[in-house]
């Protein structure tokens, strides 16, 4: 017994080495897993708002920018908007009159939207990347909500604390949502390959699916998170590899990675009623 | 606490907070990352408890992963360079030293005490980074990325460390 306390005694140095080597890879080989865990959600609440002191600066130099990028989307939908208005005149006179609108936008579009701000955005790190946001569960914010930015898609939120969110983006190897070409039922999953935070893949392409350089890549709307037809980019160029039955493609993104700051999250009204029956339970 | 440990204290959270908001932000030609954290470690006094030391190394590591993306990447470095400092400075420092020295220009001289920095610069940017492309693997950027930070780090530190040397002349 005295041998055995006079070794650990000796050893100590070496022995809280192995401890907190063992640990610390424990936590590398499981970060993802501990990135939705009960515990961390409530650091996330203090670097929120040490990263929202940094933000607060930086917001203001990159207020030129939106800006010119705010005017260019609201030209862009003020056209939209005139163009449907013109076709619901024209349908309304086909359609017999009853009040359809209603019962459509509960029914066929579940979908509404919670602007947020980004208050970290850490991307062009090698790999993981994750964006944090300033609003949390107060506002109506839950785990696997779609985030968009004004010019496309950006990520889905992983874990939400109080006034936080963090968001897993596109432009991280954990997350590949699967999208398609605008237009075609053909669809892939897209992954970031860790080097450019302008380009993503669109890999697993089937090979007869017709495309063209500089078509618009969008949302399969497969899952619940998002919409169909969310913008993701255009596609720039195609390679191949040897012996694979599929097409990548790459993808030049809308989003701009590494000025992103307003942002909207994505709520989809009927997203358990879904998922329920897709689970094979009644909603009852 | 007498008056060291409390600069010390305040030295960790000014390097916490100049690697979170600035540092982790700058990507040098998008390979370059600097890791001025590290300076903290390499500060401690080379009396100090190497237990203490290997454990404030860790914390240090554990802070930095929790405000950055990858849990236990930074830990892991940290803990390995916290148990490496004390066989180094065996190396660099000189046998006996009164009771508060610590590793600087003046105290080591000059050249010394760069390839002291360097050495440690060194295995902690190759061993995060390695770490790092797990994931990802890419050797010719892996090696860019190892070189580029590494010059940027060790710089960035000696420019602290003179910064520090004026200051203690006032």
């Amino acid at each position: 017994m005295r041998n055995l306390v006079n070794f650990i005694l000796k050893n100590i140095y070496w022995l809280l080495f192995s401890f907190l080597a063992l640990f610390s890879f424990y936590l590398l080989i499981h970060s993802n897993e501990f990135q939705r865990s009960k515990y961390l959600s409530v650091f996330q609440e203090i670097a929120g708002k040490v990263y929202w002191v940094s933000n607060s600066v930086e917001s203001y130099m990159n207020l030129k920018t939106i800006n010119s990028d705010l005017i260019q989307r609201i030209a862009v939908l003020e056209q939209e908007v005139k163009d449907y208005k013109k076709e619901v005149e024209i349908l309304s006179e086909q359609v017999f009159p009853m009040d359809v609108h209603k019962y459509e936008h509960t029914y066929s579009n579940p979908f509404s939207f919670i602007p947020a701000q980004v208050v970290n955005n850490q991307i062009s790190r090698m790999g993981n990347n994750y964006i944090t946001l300033n609003r949390g569960t107060l506002a109506g914010l839950k785990e696997d909500m779609g985030v968009l930015s004004p010019n496309g898609i950006v990520g889905v939120v992983i874990s939400v604390s109080t006034h936080f969110a963090k968001v897993i983006p596109i432009l991280n190897p954990n997350y590949q949502p699967s999208c398609k070409i605008k237009g075609s039922d053909y669809f892939g999953t897209l992954s970031w390959d860790g080097k450019d935070s302008r380009y993503i893949s669109l890999k697993e392409l089937p090979q007869h699916a017709d495309f063209n350089i500089g078509d618009t890549i969008v949302t399969s709307g497969f899952s619940t998170i998002f919409p169909e037809g969310v913008l993701v980019g255009t596609v720039e160029d195609t390679f191949k590899k040897k012996g694979e039955n599929y097409n990548s493609l790459k993808v030049k993104l809308f989003t701009n990675f590494s000025a992103l700051s307003e942002v909207l999250v994505v709520v989809n009204a009927l997203k358990e009623e879904q998922l329920n029956i897709e689970k094979g339970e009644s909603d009852e | 606490m007498n008056k060291t440990a409390i600069q010390r204290f305040l030295f960790f959270i000014l390097l916490v907070l100049l690697q979170i908001w600035l540092f982790n932000n700058i990507h040098l030609f998008g390979v370059a990352t600097s890791f001025v954290y590290l300076d903290f470690t390499l500060k401690l006094p080379v009396k100090m408890n190497r237990n203490t030391a290997l454990m404030l190394s860790a914390l240090m590591g554990l802070i930095i992963d929790l405000f950055g993306s990858t849990l236990g990447l930074n830990m892991s470095v940290m803990v390995i360079i916290g148990f490496l400092r004390f066989y180094l400075l065996k190396l660099f420092a000189p046998r006996d030293v009164y009771e508060d020295y610590v590793p600087s220009f003046k105290t080591l001289g000059t050249f010394m005490f760069m390839r002291y920095v360097g050495t440690i610069t060194l295995i902690h940017v190759t061993i995060l980074h390695l770490l790092e492309s797990f994931t990802l693997f890419d050797p010719v950027k892996l090696m860019l990325r190892i070189l580029s930070s590494f010059i940027l780090t060790f710089l960035l530190i000696c420019a602290i460390e003179s910064i520090n040397i004026k200051g203690f002349k006032k």
